[in-house]
């Protein structure tokens, strides 16, 4: 999956729901339509859900990947 | 003025009427009931008149979903039922009879609802309310396994289940459908039913399954998806001062079926309990095999 090209990187490790989501949506917000976002996570409650209210905002979720204790959760933003 | 004397029968006929005593003298409260908990706005403005014209200016929401407005002096309570019909506001039950049939908003603004919980509620007033029983009858339809209606804590419930499905060649292989799985049906069933084989593919395993959705949610890209929806029944719950749960008798019931499921319990409330006592009750004497066969 080397062949996306991220965007821009967010790191959320250690930032709590629903605050991590909030996060995620504005730096979405202010970038341009089907460009890739990269968010750093914690494990548990983090990823399991800012993946699912990304995917409700109908952002497309390109990979969801756990790292050495983190997960990685690349978007392309919709319109 | 010398105030009218009610007698029994009338004052029997006042709290059918969803109106009932308070401990001060000469007032009562007025219980209305809302089906489904759903209000237009432009009738809760109805309510602030009745309460400001024959209340004490606020109202009381009922654990039942509904409202009642306290402090009618008896002298109003005709006048009072004469507006309240003109605004369209139903009245709620006391007394031997069903009651307002509850529910949480299900699919129409959950996301954890399989079905529109609080229309479904709106249909069935009809069926399910202001029945003559011996004792009363309360009936819950709740939108998932999170229960937020209570299903288990009424005469009668019904609780909304989905069985997923996955499309492997959509899968991402992200194991998230698996994490979550382990979470719920893991303990819910004592095994999970989302496994990953060696090449990170789910596998299913539906005799585990719990059935709530948490993997349809979370999976990033919609593999998973909600293959069937039904209803879990549960019957014969109360709190009150001896509280017991419903039992489940069935699972993935159709939606069409729960019109016939109400009267069936009812009936058969009617025909097993004394007078005074609840469902459940009556149910610990008679069974549940038979009840099974009458109802379902």
């Amino acid at each position: 999956m080397s062949d996306i090209k991220i965007d821009q990187i967010l790191d959320l490790k250690g930032v709590p729901c629903p605050m991590n989501f909030v996060k995620t949506k504005l730096k979405l917000e202010s970038m341009q339509a089907g460009k890739i976002l990269e968010v750093l996570l914690d494990d548990g409650e983090p990823i399991k859900n800012v993946t699912a209210s990304t995917k409700e905002e109908g952002h497309e979720i390109l990979k969801v990947e756990e790292k050495n204790g983190y997960w990685n959760l690349i978007v392309r933003k919709s319109r | 003025m010398a105030l009218k004397k009610y007698n029994e029968t009338e004052l029997l006929d006042l709290r059918t009427g969803g109106v009932l005593k308070q401990i001060q003298k000469d007032y009562f409260i007025l219980r209305t009931r809302i089906p489904g908990g759903h209000l237009k706005a432009e009738k809760l403005k109805k309510y602030a008149i009745l309460a400001k014209k024959y209340g004490k200016d606020y109202v009381h929401v009922s654990t039942r979903q509904g409202i009642e407005i306290p402090w009618i002096h008896i002298k109003n309570i005709n006048s009072l039922l004469k507006d309240m019909k003109k605004f369209g506001i139903l009245k709620g039950a006391c007394g031997p009879r069903s009651r307002n049939l509850i529910a949480c908003p299900g699919s129409s603004v959950c996301r954890f609802g399989f079905v529109d919980a609080e229309k479904l509620a709106m249909k069935l007033d009809k069926v399910a309310f202001g029945k003559e029983v011996p004792k009363k009858f309360k009936v819950a339809i709740t939108g998932c396994m999170n229960s937020c209606a209570k299903p288990q804590e009424n005469d009668l419930g019904f609780q909304a289940q989905g069985e997923p499905e996955v499309d492997l060649d959509a899968c991402i292989h992200c194991t998230l459908c698996a994490k979550v799985c382990e979470k719920v049906c893991a303990r819910g069933k004592g095994q999970p039913a989302i496994v990953m084989d060696k090449d990170k593919k789910p596998v299913y395993r539906k005799e585990n399954c719990y059935f709530e959705g948490d993997c349809v949610r979370v999976c990033p890209v919609s593999a998973w998806k909600t293959k069937k929806v039904g209803f879990k029944v549960y019957i014969g719950g109360k709190v009150g001062r001896f509280p017991r749960f419903g039992t489940e008798i069935a699972e993935f019931v159709e939606e069409k079926k729960i019109p016939k499921i109400i009267e069936k319990s009812v009936e058969y409330y009617k025909e097993i309990a004394n007078k005074g006592e609840r469902f459940g009750e009556a149910l610990d004497r008679t069974g549940l095999k038979k009840a099974k066969d009458k109802i379902l």
